[in-house]
Order: C-alpha cells, then structure tokens, then sequence
C-alpha cells in the first residue's frame, strides 16, 4: 500500500489532464446528483459521492454505439466499427468494480463481444472506498461494500491523504508515469484503511435479511406465485429505468439506419431493457413477456437466479440505483427478496 | 434512384400551426438529398406549384369539421400511403384540449359574437379517426430526423423503427437528473419516446407531445403523481394537454 498527499494527487491528475493520451474521466456533480464524465481539471473531480446516476458501464458499452458501417453503392460494402476511447476513470465505488468484473465475464463468453472487451482492456480503473451512502444502497448484505480485486489502483481517504492500493501492473505503471509523490504506507495507515473498510460495512440503510447465497433457491421457489408478482407490478411504468441504471444490466437491441442518400448507414447498438414491452416481442408479433407482472418478474429472476445459474455470480451489486430513480417506488430489490424471504414458507 | 422512379409526395395542413411542415422547410442542406429520393408535387408551404397526381399524403394539423374530413377523405382516395405527421395530426394535439372544456365558451372565445357562422365540431380529431393511416410521426413539432428515417424506410419498403416506450428510456441513456428529484413533475413516464429526451436535457420536463405510449400505465402515473402532491385537477390537466383524446379512446375501450 502507497499514501499520496491529497494536494499531490491532484496535481497527478491535472498532469494526467494534460499529458496522458487517455481521456480521463471522473466523477463530477450533476445538479444534485454524480455522474460519471470528462473532467477538465482535477478539482471537478467529486471522491465523496454517493452513486452517480449511471454506472461507468457505459464506457465499456455506450448507450448508442455504431457496430457496422455500410455503403451499397456499388454492390455492399461493409466494415465493423469499434470506437475505442482509451480511458483512466477515477472514483469507482466497491459495487461497480464488482459489476464491471460480472461484465468481464459475460461479455467474454462465447461469442466474444469484442466491442466491449478493447474498450475495457484500454482502460484503467480507479476505485475509491465509499465515503456517502446512497439511502437505497445494500452494498454490505450484497458483499459488495469493500472489494479485494477488480481495480488499478484503490484509493482511500485518511484526511489530507490517499491510500493507494495497487491491483495490477497497469496500476503500477501508471503509478510509474509523471513526477508523483508517493511513499510506502506505515503500519499505523494500513490499520486505518482495514478499520474503515470494516466500519464501511455498517453504514448502509437497507439489508437483505438473509445471505444473497439462497436467492437463486428463493427465486425458483416463489417463482409461480403469480400473485404476488402480480400485487408488486401493478404500478409498474414498464419503463425500463430500472434496467437502465442498472450495472448489470447488458440487453441491447440492434437497429439498422440508412442515411438519407440511401447508399450508406449505420448497424446501431442501443441499451435495451426486459421491462419494456417490445422487449421479448419477436417477427410475426408474438410477445413472450406481455403482462407487466411477467416482465417485473422477469428482472429479479434475472438478478437473483438466472446469471447466478450461468455465470456464478449473484448479478446484483447492492448500489440501489433502481430503487432510487423507480418513479412509482416498487424496484427496491431489498423489499422484493426479504417479502419473498418472509413468504417462503406460507 | 433515377428521378422518375421518385415517388411523388404531397403535403396537407388541417387544423394546426404548420410547424411541422416547417420543420420539413428548415430541413436544409438535407432537403437536397430528401429530393433525390422523393418529388414533391405539393408543398404550399415552400411552392406554388400543386398537383393531385402523389402516391405519399403527409397530413399536417387534426380533423375539426366536416369540410376536414371530406377534404381527408378524398386525399385518402387519391394517396396510396398516407402519413400523419405532428401531434395534430398523430393524437389530436394540443387542439384536442378544448375536447375536455365547455363547447359553447371555446367557440365564443374563438369567433366571439360570429360563432354561428362556423361549423366546428366539439371535438378536434387526429386523422386516423376519421380514415386509415399508414404511418405516424410524432411530437410537436415533427424531429427532422425521425421524418427523415420514415420518408426513407417508405421509400425502402421498411417498416420504419418507431419507439413504443416511454421518454424515461431516453431520458436514463442521457443521464439526466429525474425530473421528479428535481421537485417537478412530468408526463415522461406515460409518453412515447422518440425525441431523445430533449426537453429533459434541457432541464425542463416532458410534457407528452408524442402521445401516450400503446400501453401506459396512466393510473399508476395519476397516482404517483397525486402521492408527489398534486391535485387531482393538476393531474388532469397534466394530462390534457396533449392526451386529451388518447385519454377518451381509452376510457370508452
């Protein structure tokens, strides 16, 4: 573990502003909320946030992105697209890396996502232990309030310093470029970083009542009660924010869009979401998830159960994101699992 | 495409302020290529020029008498694909509010003492009321790009890619702060997206002028709505302002 002066990381970020080749982004305020975004200079930089409104995922799989470029004017000519931004991006909560690893490994399944992976291969992450809580996050139940891996460089806040912990070889070599100040951490700093991440796990709000291992027992079990699922969607806007927001969520839709000269245009990819309606809909009109209850179901089966039995990770993080910008207020995962836990043997 | 394999296309305002159309005029550099691809035979907008001879009608403005409805009955006749274009003419617009109000005091504050010489119906209509529309582009006014993308999906033979859900999708890819976390209120939930959001991102609120989705949850959002302190007439006439006569088809299914 390293320690940087408060002051000295700053000046290591406005160096990295103006030197680094990589677009350096960061948390930054929105109005009343964080975001994710290009910072200017390092004092933009906002370390003690509660949860921006989306998760960086967004770096490594845009909102839009174009996959294909196409032109018909004599014969077909196509060509695959990846714009790659190679970018250092300072200030990820515990939650997020963990999300971003879950991703790693979805979008490395076969068939590999390459537009995903060289994103993410030519980025460098910068985490930071949580210092604001958001009131809808439960991080701790999820074991997702402090992480071990998943990061470049891990920072912590001791006051007028950082911690820095080092999570791979692209952290040290950034560690390594331009005129830091840095020095080992004393053994009187490491306590200090174990004690916080140990009180970090008290903080939060909502919990699950029981460990997140039964969920995927849980979710079959209460699967058929469509009572229930019924009961809990009924002020369901099917507006697809929960997905949205979520950094686990990876669905899109491709959309093919020709220019107005007709002899070229764009193979588009865009976030799509399992509560919108047109989601499970397919050619001829059929609609495999047509009643709200059923596509409401749908994203906790999901989270709980279904990328559980394929990839081994519970694909819920704990950041509360959809229970925080759910409109009618029926997303918040905690009040689903622990009705569900309390039901289970009625 | 050769220029005689160019279909020819009409425009026809009803009820309306022509803003759409003037979207369409304000095209610029890209209305050179919207020419490649179509003849228009009748723009009164931006030419003198007028024929009966289309194969594609665009209708500007809602239905609002009988002299509308003849008029669109005989441009169905003669068009072979008919396209709606702006809330007028896609939900019955911001026209439609006066469905909702007193007939008698909307027609004295129009023609005043001369009300008598006008024959207007109660209600303002969107055109696929009163005959069948092949294609709709929403909003008030059209998004110039959207036109764009169903003028050439029709010229392909495509079925052009319409949004059925609501602004918040958007309004979340663009990573606004919630109108709703911001103390406002807004009808984004129930409304069609299509529009990227734009009135959010501008840090208003969405007020619902591409039209309730296929299948809102306007009950819900009443509620929501209520339970965030609004009056049970603030609701409505949140909801009247473009939803006038989507409200009422629903209501009477």
């Amino acid at each position: 573990m390293k320690v940087i002066k408060k002051e000295d990381l700053d000046d290591f970020v406005d160096e990295l502003i103006a030197k680094d080749e990589r677009e350096v982004v960061g948390v930054k305020s929105k109005d009343s909320k964080y975001v994710f975004d290009k910072l200017g200079k390092a004092e933009e930089l906002e370390l003690e946030y509660d949860v921006t409104i989306l998760p960086p995922k967004k770096y490594f799989m845009p909102q839009r992105e174009t996959l294909v470029e196409y032109e018909t004017r004599e014969g077909i000519e196509m060509k695959a697209v990846n714009e790659v931004v190679p970018r250092i991006i300072i200030g990820i909560h515990p939650y997020d890396l963990e999300s971003i690893k879950q991703m790693d490994k979805v979008f490395a399944d076969s068939p590999e996502d390459g537009n995903y992976l060289e994103k993410r291969e030519k980025s460098i992450l910068i985490g930071v232990n949580m210092q604001q809580f958001s009131e809808w996050s439960f991080a701790g139940s999820m074991g997702t309030a402090t992480i071990e891996d998943g990061y470049d460089l891990m920072l912590t806040d001791l006051g007028d310093r950082y911690a820095v912990e080092i999570g791979s070889s692209k952290g040290r070599e950034l560690l390594e470029e331009g005129s830091l100040k840095i020095r080992d951490a004393e053994p009187e700093e490491i306590e200090e970083v174990e004690k916080i991440e140990e009180n970090i796990q008290d903080e939060f709000e909502k919990e699950l009542d029981f460990s997140p291992r039964n969920l995927p027992w849980l979710l079959a079990e209460e699967y058929g009660d469509e009572d229930f699922w019924e009961e809990n969607a009924e002020d369901c806007y099917s507006c697809g924010t929960c997905n949205i927001v979520c950094p686990t969520c990876y669905c899109f839709d491709v959309q093919d869009f020709n220019d107005i000269s007709l002899e070229e245009g764009e193979r588009m990819r865009q976030w799509d979401g399992c509560m919108l309606e047109a989601f499970a809909e397919v050619a001829g009109g059929e609609n495999f998830r047509e009643e709200r209850a059923e596509r409401y179901r749908h994203r906790f089966m999901r989270k709980g159960r279904y990328l559980y039995n394929r990839f081994g990770d519970i694909a819920c993080v704990g950041c509360g994101r959809c229970a925080s910008q759910c409109v009618p207020d029926i997303a918040d995962p905690t009040n689903i699992f622990n009705k569900l836990w309390s039901d289970k043997d009625e | 495409m050769k220029p005689e394999e160019r279909p020819k296309v009409a425009f026809f305002d009803f009820a309306g302020c022509e803003g759409d159309q003037l979207q369409i005029a304000n095209l610029e550099e890209k209305i050179l290529d919207l020419l490649n691809i179509v003849e228009v035979v009748s723009f009164r907008e931006v030419m003198t020029e007028h024929s009966d001879d289309y194969d594609v009608a665009f209708i500007e403005g809602s239905i609002t008498d009988t002299h509308n409805e003849e008029r669109l009955k005989e441009i169905r006749e003669n068009a072979e694909v008919l396209v709606a274009i702006g809330a007028c003419a896609t939900i019955g617009g911001i026209n439609s509010i006066r469905n909702v109000q007193n007939f008698e005091k909307v027609q004295d504050r129009v023609y005043g003492d001369k009300r008598d010489h006008y024959e207007a119906w109660e209600k303002a209509k969107p055109a696929k009321a009163v005959v069948e529309v092949d294609y709709e582009v929403h909003g008030c006014p059209i998004d110039r790009d959207e036109f764009l993308h169903v003028v050439q999906s029709l010229v392909m033979g495509r079925e052009p890619h319409i949004p059925d859900h609501p602004v918040c999708v958007e309004c979340k890819l663009n990573e606004n702060v919630c109108a709703f976390e911001r103390d406002e209120f807004c009808v984004g939930p129930v409304t069609r997206a299509g529009c990227d959001s734009c009135c959010v991102n501008e840090g208003t609120i969405c007020w619902g002028c591409r039209g309730m989705i296929d299948n809102p949850n306007e009950e819900a959002h009443e509620e929501v709505l209520e339970e965030y302190g609004l009056t049970v007439e603030e609701v409505i006439k949140k909801f009247d302002l473009y939803f006038a006569w989507q409200k009422e088809v629903r209501e009477d299914e």
